[in-house]
């Protein structure tokens, strides 16, 4: 391996950062299917609907428009990897990525990538990072997620 | 947060060229680092800082919080393009040197020619970490660069430059990232199942990011 000498430079200062909330999405799923590979358990939830609202935003999740598709690890908690579609109530649509944790007390820590059309009235959500926290109910069939913005 | 010449504001007042846009070494002109260099400022060592909390309008929304776990000051070697970035076929490669890592959480080094950042839109950084005490810990890093018309204000939406683009020394550019990381099982395994969320910024002379990374609570 190549050497590194870290040249002296004087950056050594935070920026601002901060949680604004954008909106929430209640998310109804199907009741999860889980299956034994060689990377774990695999875990399967399709999303079946759902209300996304917020001050700048109104929307429904498209039915069967993806799911979750989490790894329950050894340590029980699962890396949640979800893909899914809303509509917004102006008919624009809006790709939803979820990648984050759901803790074995049943919250979630995620962060949500969202891509809608460049000309469109969300654009600002495009390569906006959200930061989001969720709570699973207890049937694992409903999970209300809270967005925030990291400006 | 104490020192506000370290926010976005004194990033984009930079004359700045993404790298969306340029193959070489970026030059940045004017770099005053008089301000940040005053004493010890909060976050230039290992010293923790107070969690800051935010909330929603419902009183029922979970309480979410940030806390700075630790910065990462990011070396970079090589720039190299495939295509341009206003291809759909434009792919970057920023390769990474090395750099050194401080913070209450974790301390170590970048480790050296470990990996790159092979963009597209957004940056996609695969390298590796070496704790203090030799521990390897991968990152994944995904991220954006934006820029806008008009600083952030709270509350206020964050508006795109207006077409045609304006000269990108008169728009506020801003990152964020987000980090996966994989840690050994061990005093690093909190990383294992922790969501992080970084600012950071691009200077030059020579060409580095630092990276601040804050762990969502």
């Amino acid at each position: 391996m190549r050497e590194f000498v870290v040249p002296q430079t004087d950056t050594r200062i935070l920026g601002k950062i901060e949680l604004e909330y954008a909106f929430k999405l209640t998310a109804h799923y199907d009741p999860p299917q889980e299956s034994h590979t060689p990377r774990g358990t695999f875990r399967y939830q399709d999303i079946v609907g759902g209300e996304l609202s917020g001050a700048r935003v109104t929307a429904t999740v498209y039915p069967d428009s993806g799911g979750q598709y989490d790894t329950v690890r050894a340590d029980r908690v699962r890396d949640v990897d979800a893909h899914f579609m809303c509509k917004a109530d102006n008919g624009e649509w809006l790709y939803m990525e979820h990648v984050g944790y759901r803790r074995t007390d049943g919250y979630y820590r995620a962060i949500a990538y969202i891509e809608t059309s460049l000309k469109g009235a969300y654009e600002w959500m495009n390569n906006t990072t959200f930061v989001v926290t969720a709570k699973e109910s207890a049937d694992q069939r409903e999970v209300v997620f809270y967005y925030y913005a990291a400006n | 947060m104490t020192a506000p010449s370290a926010g976005d504001e004194s990033i984009s007042r930079r004359s700045f060229l993404g790298g969306a846009t340029t193959a070489g070494a970026v030059a940045l002109g004017g770099l005053k680092l008089s301000q940040a260099a005053a004493e010890s400022p909060p976050g230039s060592d290992n010293k923790a800082l107070p969690p800051i909390w935010f909330e929603g309008p419902d009183p029922g929304n979970p309480k979410i919080g940030l806390r700075w776990a630790f910065s990462a000051r990011v070396f970079f070697a090589d720039r190299v393009m495939i295509n341009t970035m206003d291809s759909p076929a434009g792919r970057g490669y920023t390769s990474v040197g090395g750099g050194d890592i401080w913070g209450p959480r974790l301390q170590g080094r970048v480790l050296p020619h470990s990996g790159a950042d092979y963009y597209k839109t957004t940056f996609t950084t695969y390298y590796m970490l070496q704790a203090s005490d030799g521990a390897l810990i991968f990152i994944h890093n995904r991220g954006t660069m934006r820029r806008f018309a008009a600083p952030y204000e709270r509350g206020k939406p964050l508006e795109p430059p207006p077409p045609p683009p304006a000269k990108q020394d008169s728009v506020w550019t801003r990152f964020r990232a987000t980090p996966v990381f994989t840690a050994p099982l061990g005093p690093h395994d909190w990383m294992n199942h922790t969501v992080f969320v970084a600012n950071s910024m691009r200077q030059a002379n020579p060409d580095h990011t630092v990276f601040n990374y804050y762990e969502v609570l």
